[in-house]
């Protein structure tokens, strides 16, 4: 028999039995690998959790200094208004804006993948370029872009003879969702196309061998190859969108009529009460429960698939 | 038969060593082979076998999507070219009455002594520093998530979603308290520590180690007797480089846009990344009796992208053979 | 191994998280922190609108050569509060000196953390300053800052758009001859002004609802009434203020301090402003194009006659309580506000509260440069002689709330309604004060609503 080629996968066999002992024997080699992310991520985010969970159970005020007061923090969350009306509406925008944004990047990738553009480098890293620039900077461009009076809207309308207001209150929201799909579309394009990079060139000869269409690849190879890198952009979108917070902050003060304000968006309610309003106690509070509306949703909406994924 | 049901220590662990062997260069023939397919497909101007045509009409379509991508930046070049009286008087797709764009770049390095200059250094030192070591950290991470059933393995996702999933407002207090407590607001640790933790690049590396890094590797590795460190940085380190190098950009961008942290922990000028600076230079204008400095503002804008998009340049090799690391996994 | 690298981060993050929990309430004991007079190494935070304070601090190391002075520019006056009350919580990381906006120097004082200059011999100086300014640094009739500069609410307008609309902006001495300006001016396509409502207006509110004497708040130790509808001076603003929206007389569409802001100030849709004194520095680098074209002026009167002014802006230097050095922090402040560093500071474009430099001949002197250029842009005018008579002009007492930055931040999302014609400026500064109300509660104030 043939001591060399032919003999390896039954060695593979050999060895399996072994790596399953291990599995039952706590295998510690991966903290190995684990540990410093692990001390930076306890120190950067963990502590401060705690104590941002320790000081939710407190109230400080400028009269009578700092308080046990229990759970009175979530209980006044739970009947502010202010509080909820910012969570419906970034749900709201997450439930538009996620949706487009990934739709637009999974088609981007695609097509850059598919080699069939002329100039696909010039393709790739202009729709990568705008996640490069800073969140002041773009929304300063924005602005501009939007405004009614002086900016491309206005030259439309004057132009046209229209009347259009991109940041009047009720497309505002939109407006906004723009501006960010602008930013982040290249970002998440480019965690799909690096994966569609990854899938080996050997699967599309041999479905070109089986006279599979191009449509028949896109479906059979690579859109069940983004479903990984899928899961995790849903859910680092979904966490991104609740979190709304530079975009509304820096147009408010362009905006007309204070449309934007300063319980805009969960984030800028927790950023005003802790900074201005004196009650980071209540802000602790705040937080505590936006982390968890947050899990709950992303984890409805892709969890267990990208559990499914990591087992 | 019988000598073979029954071998010795010594003879299994050459058989082990001669199988591996050969995997090793069966694995590298593939390799080779579908580089040296991709080139010549790239050459020829396909690489999917099953159309090996270009399309005008999907190059149209994404040529808008590109001009929406991109014109923005047509703003950035034009407004960096104008002067401030220029930038409140004329419109602004217009180019001004002068063209000042070499003004406003010397003005810009020169302006309050030069600190734009030092805000450039920190940015590249917190990005160097910072970044560098986000990326290394997610790289042993995401590979030991992938690659080991450690103790603790399956809290992990779990946790660090969880934590990620409190708003990083609520937390830059506890944040900078705890770093007021150690002493380390106001030096370029407090930039740089938390810039170590990339949670999305842990992710990403976790994805692509498990995808790219077959087990059969590393076991026929580790029973070469290689070590842990040794097997991952000669067999899994070269295998992740596409993934690498989206989860450095990453972070690299991550680092060099990062505005809200540093504005809590710095006060200190000196020790400002370009961010921050810039963002003192807009709000002079809305200052009582401050100068307002929007040519400069622009302009270091435009200056702060240029080297992001030469980073990109310099990486975007890496993903084109991605299709290495693909070949392995079968 | 693993497991005690796993051990020893795990009581780290333990020890450091009870270390945390412990460090809220520790406050120090001011007097024993003065320090040597003479002899420290200062830090001092604040933004540096005139890009003087380099020079300022050099004189005056080389005047108390045993003190260094170490400036952080902090940007903006919100950053710097906020930056000072996270030091302070953290109870280390605070400057020895810092620059703060007047109205949030009670919330810093309530919450004890600046030092009682009074201690050091400030409260002989309220003389030597414009009363305006003096005032607002005032907490239980003890000072807490010096004032650095000061802002004596103006009327600046654009000559040529008032001529055009056959206005003469010279005869606008009070409010009802501004109305009627306001009209002839809406008939030639411009507005007289912009008010928006938000929370960049609240200064200008407070100037412009002080100069009519009203008391929207009062702050009484732990109690606090709040009448924001019933006063009566908030009636006459209000009236006045919602018949100019009504009769869309002012722009409510552009906020202060936006791009916009800028480009309609400098293509005439904005013909005058009323604002601080600090204005012209603004107005030469914002709007450009309209060189030689804007005036300043008096603010106009409620009743024909009067002279009453108002404080819109102003900045003052405080003494940190956390501070090792107070008493050369003191020394330093003194320097900047009353000493020589007054009036390098004056000498490069901020406004003085410092009387001596106000009625001094330089200050108003046309020949010398920088007054030249200032005049220049506003046709010849001199502009100092009319802003330092605003200056000296006395003004009604006006108390802040402790927690000012709430007031303003607030101030937007509830009075813009009005602006936007939602509802009427009285329902939403109605809804204003409610939630004035609210804030104060949770406080720990009393509160009473009128």
């Amino acid at each position: 028999m043939s001591q060399t080629v032919g003999v390896s996968p039954e060695m593979a066999g050999l060895h399996t039995p072994e790596a399953r002992i291990n599995k039952h024997k706590a295998d510690w080699r991966g903290w190995k690998f684990m540990w410093p992310f692990a001390v930076v991520f306890i120190f950067v985010f963990i502590i401060p959790i705690c104590y941002a969970i320790y000081i939710s159970f407190f109230k400080k005020q400028m009269i009578g200094g700092t308080k046990f007061v229990g759970l009175e923090n979530y209980s006044r969350l739970l009947s502010d208004t202010q509080f909820w009306s910012s969570v419906g509406r970034v749900a709201i925008f997450t439930i538009f804006q996620v949706p487009v944004m990934l739709f637009l990047a999974a088609a981007m990738a695609l097509a850059l993948d598919s080699m069939k553009l002329h100039g696909t480098k010039f393709f790739r890293i202009s729709t990568f370029l705008p996640y490069a620039v800073p969140a002041v900077v773009s929304t300063l461009i924005w602005g501009f872009v939007y405004g009614a009076k002086y900016g491309l809207v206005g030259s439309f309308n004057s132009f046209f003879g229209t009347h259009i207001d991109v940041l009047s209150p009720d497309v505002l929201l939109a407006a906004i969702a723009n501006i960010n799909t602008w930013e982040f579309t290249g970002y998440n394009m480019l965690i799909f196309y690096s994966s569609l990079s990854t899938i080996p060139h050997s699967l599309y000869e041999a479905a070109s061998i089986d006279g599979a269409s191009e449509w028949q690849i896109v479906k059979s190879i690579k859109l069940p190859e983004l479903k990984g890198s899928l899961a995790i952009t849903v859910i680092f979108s979904i966490i991104g969108s609740f979190q709304l917070f530079n975009e509304p902050s820096i147009l408010q003060n362009m905006v007309p009529g204070n449309a934007i304000t300063t319980y805009y968006t969960p984030n800028m309610y927790a950023y005003n009460l802790s900074f201005s309003g004196n009650q980071s106690n209540y802000a602790a509070a705040l937080a505590i429960v936006m982390a968890i509306i947050t899990m709950a949703i992303a984890y409805i909406v892709q969890l267990k698939s990208m559990k499914e994924q990591m087992k | 038969m019988t000598s073979n049901g029954r071998l010795t220590e010594a003879e299994l662990k050459a058989q082990e060593k001669a199988a591996k062997a050969a995997e090793k260069a069966r694995q590298k023939r593939i390799a080779a082979d579908e580089k040296a397919e991709r080139k010549r497909a790239a050459k020829n101007g396909f690489s999917n076998p099953a159309n090996p045509t270009r399309s005008i009409g999907l190059t149209v379509v994404c040529a808008i999507f590109a001009i929406y991508c991109l014109f923005p930046f047509a703003y950035l070049a034009i407004n960096a070219t104008k002067t401030q009286a220029d930038f409140t008087s004329t419109f602004g797709m217009g180019f001004g009455k002068t063209f000042a764009l070499w003004d406003n770049i010397v003005t810009v390095f020169t302006y309050q002594d030069g600190i734009f200059g030092r805000w450039f250094i920190n940015t590249i030192l917190y990005v160097v520093v910072g970044a560098g070591g986000a990326t290394l950290l997610a790289i042993m991470g995401g590979y030991a998530l992938a690659k080991f059933r450690f103790p603790g393995r399956n809290l992990c996702f779990a946790i660090i979603i969880g934590a990620i999933s409190v708003p990083g407002i609520a937390l830059a207090v506890p944040q900078f308290l705890l770093f007021a407590k150690l002493n380390l607001t106001n030096t370029p640790w407090s930039m740089i520590i938390p810039s170590l933790v990339s949670t999305f690049g842990l992710y990403l590396m976790w994805i692509f180690s498990d995808q790219a890094v077959p087990d059969e590797l590393l076991e026929a590795a580790r029973v070469d007797g290689a070590g842990e460190f040794r097997t991952f940085f000669q067999i899994s380190l070269p295998l992740l480089a596409p993934g690498i190098v989206t989860t450095a950009l990453f972070a690299i961008v991550a680092t060099w846009n990062n505005y809200f942290l540093p504005l809590i922990m710095l006060k200190d000028s000196n020790w400002y990344p370009l961010t921050i600076g810039l963002n003192q230079w807009k709000d002079q204008a809305s200052t009582a009796g401050g100068q307002a400095i929007q040519n400069l503002v622009i302009t270091g804008s435009l200056i702060t992208i240029i080297p992001l998009v030469i980073s990109f340049l310099c990486l975007q090799k890496y993903w084109q053979s991605g299709l290495a690391a693909g070949a392995v996994k079968e | 191994m693993r497991n005690v690298k796993k051990a020893i981060a795990a009581t780290a993050a333990i020890a450091t998280l009870v270390g945390l929990a412990a460090c809220g309430n520790g406050s120090g004991d001011g007097n024993a922190n003065k320090g040597d007079a003479d002899k420290a190494e200062l830090v001092f935070w604040g933004w540096d609108s005139g890009n003087s304070m380099k020079d300022i601090i050099a004189k005056f190391e080389k005047a108390n050569p045993g003190i260094t002075v170490k400036f952080n520019n902090t940007g903006t006056a919100e950053k710097t509060s906020t930056a000072l009350s996270n030091a302070i919580a953290a109870g280390n990381g605070a400057p020895d000196v810092v620059m703060l906006e007047d109205p949030t120097v009670t919330q810093f004082a309530v919450t004890d953390g600046l030092v009682d200059l009074s201690e050091f011999g400030a409260d002989k100086l309220a003389d030597d300053f414009a009363a305006g300014p003096w005032n607002k640094l005032q907490y239980n009739s003890k000072p807490y800052a010096l004032p650095i500069d000061s802002g004596p609410e103006m009327f600046f307008y654009n000559k040529a758009v008032f001529d055009k609309a056959g206005v003469d902006g010279e005869s606008i001495k009070t409010w009802d001859d501004y109305y009627e300006a306001a009209k002839k001016i809406r008939a030639t396509g411009s507005y007289i002004t912009n008010l928006a409502g938000t929370s960049n207006d609240y200064q200008p509110f407070t100037a412009q609802i002080w100069q009519a004497g009203a008391q929207p708040w009062k702050v009484d130790g732990e109690k606090i009434t709040i009448n924001m509808t019933k006063d009566e001076g908030m009636q006459r603003y209000i009236k006045f203020v919602q018949k100019l929206i009504d009769e869309d007389l002012v722009d409510t569409k552009t906020p202060n301090w936006s791009d916009d802001w800028n480009r309609e100030l400098n293509d005439g849709t904005i013909a005058s402003l009323t604002i601080g004194a600090w204005m012209p520095i603004n107005l030469m680098t914002g709007a450009p194009d309209q060189a030689g074209n804007w005036r300043v002026a008096q603010l106009p009167q409620w009743e024909e006659g009067q002279e009453v002014s108002a404080e819109d802006g102003g900045s003052a230097l405080a003494v940190v309580k956390l501070s090792k050095n107070q008493a050369a922090a003191y020394k330093f402040i003194e320097y900047m506000t009353h000493g020589d560093g007054a009036q390098v500071m004056a000498d490069t474009g901020t406004f003085p509260s410092l009387k001596k430099i106000l009625t001094s001949d330089s200050f108003t002197d046309p020949t010398t440069e920088a007054n030249k250029k200032t005049n220049d842009y506003f046709g010849g005018q001199n502009v100092n002689e009319v802003l330092s008579e605003a200056a000296q002009r006395p003004t009604e007492k006006f108390q802040y709330l402790p927690y000012n930055p709430f007031a303003q931040s607030s101030y937007g999302d509830e009075v813009s309604k009005a602006y936007t014609g939602e509802i009427t400026l009285e329902q939403a500064l109605e809804n204003y004060g409610k939630k004035l109300a609210e804030q104060g509660e949770q406080q720990g104030y009393t509160v009473t609503v009128k």
